[in-house]
């Protein structure tokens, strides 16, 4: 805290400082630096820059940020803590690389958090994803108890061992920017100061949105319409994939999933019910990601990859 | 000319999860010296060390060699070895082959034929350095991963190797890695590489790069820490023993700090607090002289002992941050009545294939009216019961619950309170999940423990039914805990007078009335079956003698309750008579070894001698005596009215031969027999308590 209070606010850098050091840093480690996914996804795994280029045996690295939905989390703007949209910033580096957690710790340097004052902390939070039939090993991190960072080796995506092993790291990039400039509320978080003084926060930009959404995802959403969305992109998901297209098929699973989300949210889909729609989406990913070994990666469809888990 | 040599091996890794790091550094105490000995390297104590990033094997007196060896196998005997020509025959071949040597290398030595080996000394430096790859292999770990482009498992990515005898490097190899003499220091406080010069010195060199690597000793600093701060507050921390381990797992250079919270949040039920704390953030809460929480809390950090002023307030944002969730989510929830959550259930699944939470209400409300009802419950009891029943899972959908799972049942009960309820409803839902463990206390009110022995029944039944009840190793719902729970308030000193088998019918009609397939009866024998079996568990555990509880099971008992006073009444007359009861198990299975079950009972009174007389009449009196017993549930007279038997049936067969010549005579006194085993029938089998013959 005193940290935090002995740097004034404007000199704390501003979410879109935070955004592009980190932009930079981690073009400087030979990352593709992407711009956000144009489809709605639940987090940034779900980008195919991540799920897709996880399978396979090339050297890929890339770092972006993705505005990731969530429906259920909306709370009109009112919660200081939880959001229906919110940032990640994600890293993904096949094969991981040796010093993977020092050029980490670098980039908590990079944005202004000097770790040499600071209880950074790899906690044990492994991670799996029944949807994207995934599932990896690693640390939630911590910087002096507060969780910034989702660290992880991924072992399979879509039933599929990843080898070489990608490591794949989250930063929730609000919760860092109201940790470094010491802010309680996300929607006081400065985005942007001007030469000038003028100042935009995150609530400037965002907490209309908030309200919105909100009120679209719990209420005004046209149940119907999604329903048939959801399986008018099923079919056609299966129909680019029959044509050996991966990569657009794999944005109707996304379009699925959202969605779902969406129904979900209105309160439509029974506890159930809810399986059946989250087994008919893992059925959808995992074919994306069978189609994408053989058609991308060249790998015959019969070499599909055990599904369970190593003890 | 043999010198002693001290081994160092440091395995260096990304942090190693908590508990898994505990149980790598107890196995590793086994596996290194038996590493050691299995190559028959001499070597002297072994100790082993961890830390997140780390796990050391120490060994002293290290010899150069391992011994030289002269091993001798007997063979067969000189007459099979040799055929007549005195060739080694095929057997002798074999053998030679077998440890070899060659059949002409046999030697013979009193009548056999021996293989004789000298295994010569092998130089240690050359066994070491696979024995240490080994080390790392044989790790178990309860979940593994690979990294890089490396094929390899291990708990976390291995990012160095240590290993030196003495000043020498010993060449060991892993995952790309090959061994050095450099480890690496604290993240923080000694950062980067750190020369060994030789093995003596490996552990002073990572102490001085700011790491403690032991356990205990990590823990002991935590100990100490924690005894300061309690000195400088004046108040008492809690340590729960796994929060502890993995706070002790989850540093290098442990430093205990004091956090503060605002005490306006010391209104939110304590309960949410310290789950907050303890749950997620690993703090220890401190509580006054009376027990209360306060508004400090320990952490135990990792980082730099001069940063603690920024460390202590960047987790006191944390809690803060926390709490006022917790607070944001405890005033919300309080808007509604408990009563107003029970509907918005049926989003929870119990369970896929027996439907939702709010149909296991319906079910756990009417099973609780079932046993209020046997219980002979008062109105306003039976009544509390049955909204206790109906409110019992309400607070799952609350904010609070969703976010600090380990309050369910306290929060509801508070918000029941807050709704108006009676505190004995309110106190039931707190305690319808007890008993959690083996030896926790049952709900405290007999309206508790309905609403639990109902909640956990239900769970039981329903996962049987659709064929999940617990095999082996596996019961993923603790269904063994819950039967256990279920019999603790079946039989403890505020037992349910509460029959199992009905209620056991009740709740699987209330699954088969939800339109849940299954065959009852199969079903219900199954459920029946698991808990006798889970109480012969708890029999045996209490130390009840084994054939004791066989005796009692054997004539077919299917309540819990009554399996458990007839096992402790019997166990208890026969350590008070041991002998009578010997006797009387030894006369009862010689009567039923000679006994001729076809002969029927009906034997012919006139034709009795004077001790078949006795014998009769005793078997006479005590049949009406024993059945009167049984009936009015009173075990321990049945057996008082059995032991009267021992005399006379001892009399009998001391007196009387059975197998009497005149065929009439020995047909009676079979009938008389048979007589005499039926009354043993309702009570145990008393042959299973018979001394074996001989």
């Amino acid at each position: 805290m005193a940290l935090n209070e002995e740097k004034a606010p404007q000199q704390a850098p501003t979410f879109q400082d935070i955004i592009m050091n980190l932009q930079r840093y981690w073009a400087s480690c030979g990352c593709v630096i992407l711009q956000p996914y144009d489809n709605e996804v639940g987090a940034g795994t779900n980008a195919p820059a991540t799920t897709l280029r996880s399978l396979g045996p090339d050297t890929w690295r890339t770092a972006y940020v993705q505005g990731c939905r969530r429906p259920t989390d909306g709370r009109y703007g009112e919660n200081p803590n939880r959001t229906q949209f919110y940032y990640q910033f994600q890293v993904l580096m096949k094969p991981s690389p040796d010093n993977i957690q020092d050029l980490y710790l670098g980039s908590l340097r990079a944005i202004g958090i000097d770790t040499d004052v600071h209880d950074v902390r790899f906690v044990e939070d492994d991670w799996e994803s029944p949807t994207l039939g995934a599932w990896g090993l690693g640390w939630e991190v911590w910087i002096d108890g507060m969780e910034v960072t989702q660290f992880t080796y991924f072992q399979q995506v879509g039933g599929f061992e990843c080898s070489p092993v990608p490591v794949e790291i989250a930063y929730g990039l609000e919760r860092l920017t109201m940790y470094i400039q010491g802010v309680d509320s996300m929607f006081d978080i400065v985005w942007a100061c001007g030469d000038d003084g003028v100042v935009f926060t995150y609530g400037d930009v965002y907490q209309e949105n908030e309200r919105q959404y909100s009120a679209y995802n719990f209420e005004a959403a046209d149940t119907d319409f999604l329903f048939q969305e959801f399986n008018d992109r099923e079919e056609e998901c299966q129909r680019t994939l029959a044509a050996g297209l991966p990569l657009p098929a794999y944005d109707s699973v996304l379009k699925c999933c959202h969605a779902f989300n969406l129904l979900d949210a209105r309160g439509v889909i029974s506890a159930t019910e809810r399986m059946a729609y989250i087994l008919r989406v893992r059925t959808l990913a995992k074919a994306c990601c069978a189609s994408y070994m053989e058609h991308v990666v060249g790998l015959k469809p019969a070499e599909e990859g055990e599904e369970a888990h190593r003890g | 000319m043999a010198s002693l040599h001290t081994l160092a091996f440091e395995i260096g890794t990304e942090e190693i999860p908590a508990f898994d790091l505990d149980q790598a550094t107890k196995q590793l105490e086994k596996l290194a010296p038996a590493a050691l000995d299995g190559a028959r390297i001499p070597h002297g104590a072994v100790a082993v060390y961890s830390s997140p990033r780390r796990l050391i094997v120490m060994a002293s007196d290290v010899a150069d060699e391992t011994e030289a060896l002269v091993e001798d196998y007997k063979g067969p005997s000189v007459k099979i070895a040799f055929d007549e020509e005195g060739n080694p025959t095929k057997a002798a071949v074999g053998f030679a082959r077998g440890k070899g040597v060659d059949a002409s290398a046999l030697e013979v030595r009193d009548g056999y034929v021996h293989a004789v080996k000298n295994v010569p000394a092998q130089p240690v430096r050359e066994l070491l350095p696979s024995v240490l790859e080994s080390l790392i292999t044989d790790i178990s770990w309860p979940k593994s991963c690979r990294w890089g482009v490396r094929t390899e498992y291990f708990s976390r990515p291995v990012r160095w190797l240590v290993a030196l005898l003495d000043d020498e490097v010993v060449p060991v190899e892993f995952a790309g890695l090959t061994s050095d003499r450099t480890t690496r220091g604290h993240r923080v406080l000694a950062p980067g590489e750190h020369e060994i010069d030789t093995a003596a010195r490996l552990l002073d060199v990572v102490r001085a790069g700011f790491v403690v690597p032991s356990q205990e000793e990590r823990e002991r600093i935590i100990r100490e820490g924690v005894a300061a701060a309690e000195a400088q507050t004046g108040a008492r921390a809690e340590l729960p023993a796994k929060t502890l381990l993995e706070v002790t797992n989850l540093c290098e250079y442990p430093t205990v700090l004091v956090g503060t919270f605002d005490e306006e949040f010391l209104q939110v039920p304590e309960e949410i607090i310290v789950d907050a704390m303890l749950m997620h953030q690993r703090y220890f809460p401190l509580y006054d002289a009376d027990g209360k929480l306060t508004n400090h809390f320990l952490v135990v950090s990792n980082g730099d002992p001069k940063a603690a002023s920024v460390i202590t307030g960047g987790n006191e944002r944390v809690v803060r941050a926390r709490l006022s969730d917790a607070k944001f989510f405890y005033d919300e929830d309080r808007k509604r009545p408990l009563e107003s959550y029970v509907e918005k259930l049926d989003t929870v699944v119990f369970q896929e294939q027996l439907g939702t939470v709010r149909a296991k209400t319906d079910r756990i409300v009417a099973l609780a009216d079932h046993i209020a009802a046997v219980a002979q419950f008062s109105d306003a009891d039976a009544a509390d019961a049955h909204r206790a029943a109906y409110l019992c899972k309400a607070d799952l959908v609350t904010n609070a619950v969703i976010e600090f799972t380990s309050v369910q049942g306290v929060m509801g009960s508070y918000y029941a309170e807050a709704s108006g309820e009676n505190d004995q409803v309110a106190h039931a839902i707190a305690d319808h999940y007890r008993p959690r463990f083996s030896g926790d206390e049952p709900p405290a009110s007999a309206v508790g423990r309905a609403v639990a022995m109902a909640d956990k029944l239900d769970t039981i039944c329903g996962l049987f039914a659709v064929g999940q009840g617990p095999t082996g190793s596996s019961d993923p719902f603790a269904l063994r805990r819950s039967a256990l729970g279920i019999l603790t308030m079946l039989l403890g000193d505020a037992s349910l007078p509460v029959p199992l088998v009905p209620a056991v019918d009740a709740a699987l009609s209330a699954y088969a009335a939800q339109g849940i397939d299954f065959d009852v009866d199969a079903v219900r024998a199954e459920v029946v079956d698991f808990f006798i079996t889970r109480t012969k568990v708890m029999l045996r555990d209490e130390g009840n003698a084994a054939d004791t509880i066989d005796a009692v099971l054997a004539v077919g008992v299917q309540e819990p309750a009554e399996f458990v006073l007839r096992v402790r009444a019997l166990e208890r007359v026969r350590a008070e008579e041991p002998e009578a009861f010997d006797d009387l198990a030894t006369a009862y299975a010689r009567a039923n070894n000679l006994r001729d079950a076809d002969a029927g009972m009906d034997f012919d009174e006139g034709m009795l001698c004077e001790v078949e007389h006795a014998l009769s009449c005793a078997v006479v009196q005590a049949e009406g005596r024993v059945a009167r017993a049984l009936e009015a549930d009173d075990y321990a007279a049945a057996l008082e009215e059995l032991a009267s038997l021992r005399k006379p049936v001892d009399l009998f067969f001391e007196r009387i031969m059975v197998m009497d010549e005149d065929l009439a005579v020995r047909a009676n006194r079979m009938k008389l027999l048979n007589r005499f085993v039926s009354v043993f029938k309702d009570v145990a089998d008393f042959g299973k308590m018979a001394k074996q013959a001989g």
